[in-house]
């Protein structure tokens, strides 16, 4: 790289930049992504892994995972059975892998509806004043009741169903969200360009259509990779003390409420849904990492 | 100070009242019909409705919300449904293994996490601070039954230096009670170990680039006494926020180590009455736990002053 001065003498002994700085490497695109945000790619790939084992788990060499063999009982992990079989002869490694599917789909539905209903009741209360203070005493009350308990307690309520679990969790994760929103709004309306818009007669649904709800995103984003986490911890929390989804339904809680009483002689049985829901947890969670480093400077230098 | 002081604890009303808004519908919303339930498949619509009127569930949604408030008052949570005991025996015969593995465990996060956090900032860049990070993502990430299950795998099955299962009362003997508890406590602890080490580590990183701390080193006073005193003490008011919070997820978490350890507390006791259906058992540990969390709160934040006295309100 020259440095063209546009003078008609050339300055005396500039030095030449690449003589400063040594040449920069190049790197092929991913290599580059790779390189910038090591967290958001060991996550994403972590992530697809498991997406791509939950979508494809009929065709992983898996059997029927609710087929019930009485004949094949508690059998340790060999060969035919990679993960063993249970106590009423089911395969574990089928039962885990299309556990996945109840995991991933109660993280992703809880991260997506709290976002959603957070973003919708933030907005409200951070832009209609007098709604607020009702509005946000209300979330507060929700939020002082611990989220597993407020989860435990709807759970009580309703039959168990992959659905109903989805609307506890969400119920219990919308206060946080709207707060988060809520505080956004509040610094952003006191933002030069929105009183600027403001002063220009924009109306306000195009205000916050616009000007705040774009600027809502990037923390939303962050924030619902940490719910997808916590709610499928809360799931299999649920399942495992027998609040969550029903036991017909393989997830990686109810193979775990159901390894329980085994565990100290079949210790298998707990063991290979703990580390798939573990690595799963960590993969979401390092997503989230990356995510609010790459999105959120000022954020990730504090935390 | 004393004004500031009384408009937090009176502020701490609205949030009771929502939570106990909230707890009550719970049970008002409740499938079953208790006096059904009570009148047997013989009873006549006539009689379900005179029992009805007799138990006073007839009555509008204000009047019985105010009068369960005021029973609540009095220390009265209700009956259970399964046992007929009342909810407050139930809770206060279950409360000393809850009590005491929650406050062994605020000990014990406290104890680890905060010298882990003061430590990756000292050393900011090295893999010891590497290493804290990444035990914290861990903690974050392994869920706490699965903990549970490792460390009683590993220490009781395998080394069989401490017991599997079960609870002893303080009143047998420290010794025993604290060997029952300590698993229990690291399970319930890693989450908040994480937690509150990465707080630690975040808000000591802030303080250690202030003037002051430069000044402090310049003048030759001692490496622990700057992070020890002169930081830590500045750092204090996240730290103690985030733990004050984290209050949450220790009452949650409690509620499943007591069931991974098979410990006869107050989480038992929900999980229990889950699966009888024991409404009003589930509505008093609820009501009970969010306002210890609530009272933990304002506690933490009447703190403030004490830890920084710059804080004035």
């Amino acid at each position: 790289m020259s440095i063209t001065t546009g003078l008609p003498f050339a300055p005396a002994a500039a030095p030449e930049l690449a003589d400063v700085l040594p040449p920069r490497k190049r790197r092929g695109r991913v290599a580059m992504f790779v390189y910038r945000h090591p967290t958001i790619a060991a996550g994403g790939l972590l992530l697809t892994i498991i997406v791509a084992i939950a979508i494809f788990a009929p065709m992983l060499g898996t059997m029927d995972p609710t087929a019930l063999a009485p004949a094949r009982r508690t059998r340790a992990p060999n060969a035919q059975y990679w993960f063993g079989t249970d106590m009423l002869g089911r395969d574990v490694y089928s039962r885990v892998l299309y556990g996945a599917r109840v995991s991933l789909i109660v993280g992703f539905s809880v991260a997506f509806c709290s976002a959603i209903a957070g973003m919708f009741i933030g907005l409200v209360s951070g832009f209609v004043r007098w709604m607020d203070a009702v509005v946000m005493r209300i979330m507060d009350g929700v939020m002082s009741i611990p989220s597993i308990l407020l989860a435990i307690a709807l759970m009580a309520l309703t039959r168990g169903s992959v659905q109903n679990v989805v609307i506890a969790i969400t119920v219990a994760e919308v206060p946080r969200v709207s707060r988060l929103v809520r505080g956004v709004v509040l610094s952003l309306r006191e933002q030069p360009y929105v009183e600027a818009a403001v002063a220009s007669g924009t109306r306000a649904p195009k205000i916050i259509l616009k000007h705040i709800l774009p600027n809502t995103l990037a923390p939303l984003t962050v924030q619902a990779t940490f719910i997808c986490a916590s709610a499928m911890i809360t799931e299999a929390i649920l399942s495992f003390i027998g609040a969550g989804t029903p036991p017909i339904i393989p997830s990686w809680g109810n193979i775990m409420a159901e390894g329980r009483a085994l565990w100290q002689v079949k210790p298998y049985i707990v063991f290979f849904p703990a580390v798939f829901l573990s690595v799963t947890v960590l993969a979401v969670n390092l997503l989230g990492d990356g995510l609010r480093d790459a999105l959120d400077p000022r954020l990730a230098k504090r935390i | 100070m004393y004004a500031y002081a009384a408009r937090r604890i009176l502020s701490t009303i609205p949030v009771m009242a929502v939570v106990a808004l909230f707890v009550f519908s719970l049970l008002y919303i409740a499938p079953g019909d208790p006096a059904a339930i009570i009148a047997g498949d013989q009873a006549t619509p006539a009689d379900v409705d005179r029992i009805r009127a007799s138990l006073g569930l007839d009555r509008p949604f204000i009047v019985r919300f105010g009068e369960w408030v005021w029973h609540i008052l009095n220390g009265d949570l209700g009956q259970s449904i399964f046992t007929n005991l009342p909810v407050s025996h139930m809770i206060a015969q279950r409360i000393e293994p809850t009590l005491s593995l929650m406050v062994l465990t605020l000990i014990l996060s406290i104890a680890i996490a905060v010298p882990a956090g003061v430590l990756a900032a000292w050393k900011h860049g090295t893999w010891i601070d590497r290493l804290v990070m990444i035990m914290a993502v861990a903690g974050f990430s392994v869920p706490v039954f699965v903990v549970g299950y490792l460390l009683a795998y590993t220490f009781a099955l395998q080394l069989d230096v401490l017991p599997v299962q079960g609870y002893t009362p303080i009143a047998d003997g420290i010794g025993p009670w604290l060997r029952h508890l300590v698993l229990p406590a690291v399970t319930l602890g890693s989450a908040f170990i994480a937690l509150i080490a990465r707080i630690t580590r975040a808000t000591m990183l802030e303080v250690l680039n202030q003037d002051y701390v430069r000044t402090a080193k310049s003048k030759g006073v001692d490496q622990r006494s700057i992070l020890f005193v002169h930081a830590l003490k500045n750092a204090a008011v996240p730290i103690v926020t985030v733990i004050g919070l984290g209050v949450a997820g220790l009452i949650g978490g409690a509620v499943v180590t007591e069931s991974v350890f098979a410990i006869p507390g107050v989480g038992r006791l929900v999980v229990d009455a889950i699966l009888r259906r024991d409404y009003p058992v589930i509505q008093g540990v609820v009501l009970l736990f969010s306002f210890v969390y609530v009272l933990v709160n304002l506690g933490v934040d009447l703190l403030y002053t004490v830890f920084d006295p710059r804080i004035r309100y």
